[in-house]
């Protein structure tokens, strides 16, 4: 394993002590606002309710999320309230905050109440998903080259139990530029092959098979609504109408989704596991996601993870049939309720701010036509020239030199290359030009994966511009006319270790 | 030293071992980090944290008496408990340990591991107080050389015995002699999984290197001021093996045999400290509890120090617990000339007999509505061994005067609930 290491300052550089020491804490007017009162309009006018440096132009919102600073107001507040009597917060006061917190989501996504449940973060509920599944040897999971890391990585775990049972990882192959028709006909293909591949397994389990008695293995596909590297939406719909049709479990990343993507109706779509951050585009605070489980499969989801309290015994789910998923995800062990609750307060700005029609009419429309003014900058294209997968989020190709694709081209970004333009990136991001676009490899070329906000404008386009421009020429300049050395170095090394797939994976640099 | 909480001033909390409370200094040094996150997330998430989370390690790692790559940080105990025990592999035959008095959270992970390993054998150590701790050391020596040695197979051919124990129990608030009961795991050849939610911060001297525990997890939002919540996960060199992932699994996850991805760069020096990188972002969470670790030692050697705070509060809680006693009429739990099941935590008997075994959560809800909503006055509660107890903590914002205070309030609470039953009855 290349061991690479990073410039982040030493431990001994960084003094807990002094590194807040210039930081204003005093209150500023955007922690609370009149909701009676129309907002300001979209663009930087907004900046006043957000918790930002004034000199930072945040084109990520889509990594990390942020909160506005009245949720946070009350965030503060109902964190006060819990000090004042910690007993009385933890056994009577929060339980019906979480129940509306819940419910409001719930009502958001089209789906029943006590389909809904609240954890930590997007990671953590498909980890729990997939530690509850009781894999059998030569099951199959099912991912794309632009799963997320940490989803990826977590499949790979269930695969690498030292012995049966285990699963199998597969990956369906997805290099952008691809229409939505594309990428659901690559899905589908992959089903049969792997089905076609495996000629003595059935894969006959069904999500809602209580009794697994003489069946045979199962297929469960993990399936991107809006992909992280690049940022875009998915076809996940049609998606899952092929998961049905097929057979095979859907197991949705919607980490993006809940505030970015409009008319989510999980009632409709029904897939048979979804889940998303609150705290990235709902405005929660970190970390909050939603874990949506239809009643039908509710009897797959054993226990919470950690296991908790309220895990009801197999003689209990034997008479009742019921796995107490409500109730269950309640309490797992003491923790920071706010985030959880945050939502409530995040819906109520959101309402202010027009709604998520309002607010999504206008980062979708400064998603698109912004994306294509920074392509017309760089002279280069948008990975999705017709929209059809541009949200919130647009990816544009970067004016560095692009991997050829015939037998002699040799790799421009190999691992080296790439963490050496992943420091150099950080550096001048923080350092020099106060922005940090996502960059990422992907198909043999560099791109800029810039998220819109409701305080978004067009000059913030034009900023990111101007400075991956001098970035770039810095990057040709500096890295790639000296790489080639490290390139021939890197080829001999290519031989030992799996390199085909990066060439179409999206590689998240900065 | 009222002013240094955020209590509602009409509230007397003697509960501090339930949910821990942080110091308002650590509350305000948590909110100056938020603002410092917002400022820039991703500044924040990429760089800064990294650092800042070691510093927190290399300082908790030394407090405990253990090697900074020894030691990480998890949301809680009940996920540090559930991250060592699933991480094992189980096999038909092996046999995990559990005591009657084994956290009730903890304990549903040792049931759930054996739902989906349904061949492995559950062995439960009773424990009824009150005990002496000889008499602990010796029964638990008696159960652990009965249990019968799973004979290696084909399918297992090196079978295992796990065994959770606690170093302070719960419900009673409990010191237990668990050094001398790691001493007896190793022994035996059994894996020590010591639940010492309660320990950091009320365990003084704490020397993980010297007791040896096979793992050790404590709530640092419990004795030590953080903020809720953030746990500290002790696992040593010799069994990081076993730990192959926290929970989540996510990014830095290391496959054997498969390099990782290009795309996640090392953020850490990484000199002997790889087993802990993967649980370093366990996803996007709010990371001001961890960091809290420091503000909240901090603000303990400010007050004094360790043997200044917990002096004065094992002092309290054997004066506290005796004066309760009395006022109620009844016992402390721990009748021992030292107090050697005595730290912060005191177990006193209530004054609530002959309540019938379906009427026990009834007594124990309404000893919670009263005492909580009405009295404003609070000390956990529950039943053990055929009777009720009292487990009120001491903290450096308490003093005699409210234990005097909960003592008249059980007394009021306790003869309603008699009425009420004996009407029923």
């Amino acid at each position: 394993m290349l061991l690479i290491r990073s410039t982040a300052p030493k431990s001994t550089d960084i003094d807990p002590a002094t590194i807040t020491a210039n930081i204003d804490t005093s209150e500023r007017d955007g922690f609370s606002y009149d909701p009676s009162s129309p907002p300001p309009a979209f663009g930087h006018d907004m900046l006043k309710y957000f918790g930002f440096d004034k000199e930072y132009v945040n084109v990520n919102h889509g990594s990390y999320g942020s909160l506005p600073l009245p949720v946070l107001a009350e965030c503060n507040k109902l964190t006060l309230l819990a000090e004042a009597n910690p007993d009385k917060w933890h056994r009577v006061t929060y339980m019906p905050l979480l129940v509306k917190a819940r419910e409001e989501v719930a009502t958001l996504i089209h789906a029943e109440h006590d389909e809904v449940v609240i954890v930590v973060n997007t990671t953590h509920g498909i980890n729990a998903i997939m530690r509850n599944i009781e894999w059998r040897e030569g099951d199959v999971i099912l991912n794309t080259t632009v799963t997320y890391g940490a989803v990826a990585r977590t499949a790979q775990y269930m695969a690498d139990r030292s012995e049966a049972p285990r699963p199998k990882v597969y990956t369906v192959e997805l290099t952008f530029p691809m229409t939505h028709a594309e990428i659901v006909a690559a899905f589908r293909a992959k089903i049969k092959e792997i089905k076609k591949n495996h000629p003595n397994t059935v894969f006959d389990i069904l999500p809602t098979d209580t009794k697994l008695e003489g069946k045979g293995n199962r297929i469960v596909a993990i399936i991107d609504s809006i992909s992280s590297n690049p940022g875009m939406y998915q076809p996940w719909k049609e998606m899952v109408k092929v998961c049905e049709e097929e057979g095979v479990w859907s197991l949705i990343d919607a980490a993006h989704s809940i505030g970015q993507e409009l008319n989510i109706d999980l009632g409709a779509t029904q897939p048979d596991f979804w889940v998303s951050n609150c705290h990235k585009w709902l405005f929660a605070k970190r970390g909050c996601a939603v874990v949506y489980v239809p009643k039908r499969n509710q009897h797959i989801i054993r226990s919470t993870m950690p296991t908790s309290h309220e895990y009801p015994s197999v003689e209990s789910v034997r008479e009742t049939s019921d796995t107490k998923f409500v109730l269950q995800h309640q309490w797992t062990g003491t923790m920071d309720f706010i985030p959880f609750l945050s939502v409530i307060a995040a819906l109520k700005f959101r309402k202010w701010l027009g709604g998520e029609d309002v607010i999504n009419g206008y980062t979708h429309k400064l998603a698109y036509e912004g994306g294509k003014h920074l392509a017309s900058i760089f002279g280069t294209e948008v990975m999705d020239p017709s929209g059809e997968a541009t949200l919130s989020m647009t990816n544009v190709r970067l004016p560095l030199p692009v991997e050829g694709t015939g037998p002699d081209a040799r790799p421009i970004y190999t691992k080296a290359v790439q963490a050496q333009i992943a420091r150099f990136l950080q550096q001048r991001f923080f350092e020099t030009w106060n922005t940090h676009p996502g960059v990422y490899v992907h198909s043999g070329a560099v791109w800029a994966r810039i998220s819109v906000q409701v305080w978004t404008e067009l000059a913030d386009f034009e900023y990111v511009g101007k400075a991956m421009i001098s970035i770039c020429k810095e990057i040709e300049e500096e890295i790639l006319a000296n790489a080639t050395e490290e390139n021939e170095i890197n080829e001999e090394k290519a031989s030992e270790e799996t390199v085909d797939s990066e060439k179409a994976t999206g590689c998240w640099i900065a | 030293m009222h002013q240094f909480w955020s209590f509602d001033p009409k509230y007397i909390n003697l509960n501090h071992g339930a949910f821990g409370a942080p110091p308002t200094p650590v509350q305000r040094a948590s909110n100056v980090l938020s603002d410092q996150i917002e400022e820039s997330p991703d500044r924040f998430f990429r760089i800064d944290w990294y650092p800042m989370l070691d510093s927190v390690r290399e300082r908790l790692a030394k407090f405990i008496g253990a090697r900074k790559e020894e030691v990480v940080l998890v949301q809680n105990a009940t996920v540090a408990a559930s991250v060592v025990l699933r991480n094992f592999e189980w096999r038909d035959g092996d046999i995990l340990v559990g005591m009657s008095t084994t956290y009730r959270g903890v304990f549903k992970n040792i049931e759930h591991v054996r739902d989906t390993n349904p061949h492995i054998t559950l062995s439960d150590f009773h424990l009824g107080f009150p005990i002496t701790n000889a008499e602990i050391v010796k029964s638990f020596r008696e159960h652990i050389r009965a249990i019968p040695r799973p004979a290696a197979t084909s399918a297992n051919p090196d079978p295992k015995i796990v065994c959770v124990l606690d170093s302070i129990v719960s419900n009673p608030g409990i010191l237990l002699p668990w050094k001398e009961m790691v001493k007896i795991c190793q022994e035996e050849g059994i894996y020590s999984v010591v639940d010492a939610a309660h320990s950091i911060g009320q365990e003084m001297d704490l020397n993980l290197e010297e007791a040896q525990p096979d793992f050790w997890f404590s709530n640092c939002h419990k004795w030590l001021y953080a903020k809720r919540s953030c746990a500290v996960l002790y696992v040593p060199k010799r069994n990081q093996h076993i730990v192959k992932t926290g929970f989540p699994t996510s990014h830095q996850y290391s496959s054997p045999g498969q390099p990782l991805p290009a795309d996640w760069i090392k953020k850490t020096e990484t000199n002997g400290d790889e087993w802990a990188v993967p649980f370093s972002w366990p996803g996007t969470v709010d990371t001001t509890p961890y960091l809290s670790v420091n503000a909240a030692m901090d603000f303990r050697e400010w007050v004094g120090g360790e043997a200044v705070i917990n002096e004065y509060c094992q002092n309290l809680a054997r004066e506290g617990g005796k004066r309760l006693a009395e006022i109620l009429g009844t016992r402390v739990m721990d009748e021992s000339a030292t107090f050697e099941q005595t730290l912060n935590m005191t177990n006193v008997e209530l004054p609530l007999r002959d309540v019938p075994a379906d009427k026990i959560e009834f007594a124990n809800n309404v000893l919670r509505d009263r005492l909580l909503l009405e009295h404003k006055i609070y000390a956990a509660h529950f039943y053990h061994n055929g009777r009720f107890w009292t487990r009120p903590s001491a903290q450096i914002y308490n003093e005699l005067s409210d234990f005097e205070k909960m003592g008249a309030a059980f007394v009021k609470v306790c003869k309603e609930i008699e009425a009420t039953l004996k009407q029923d009855a």
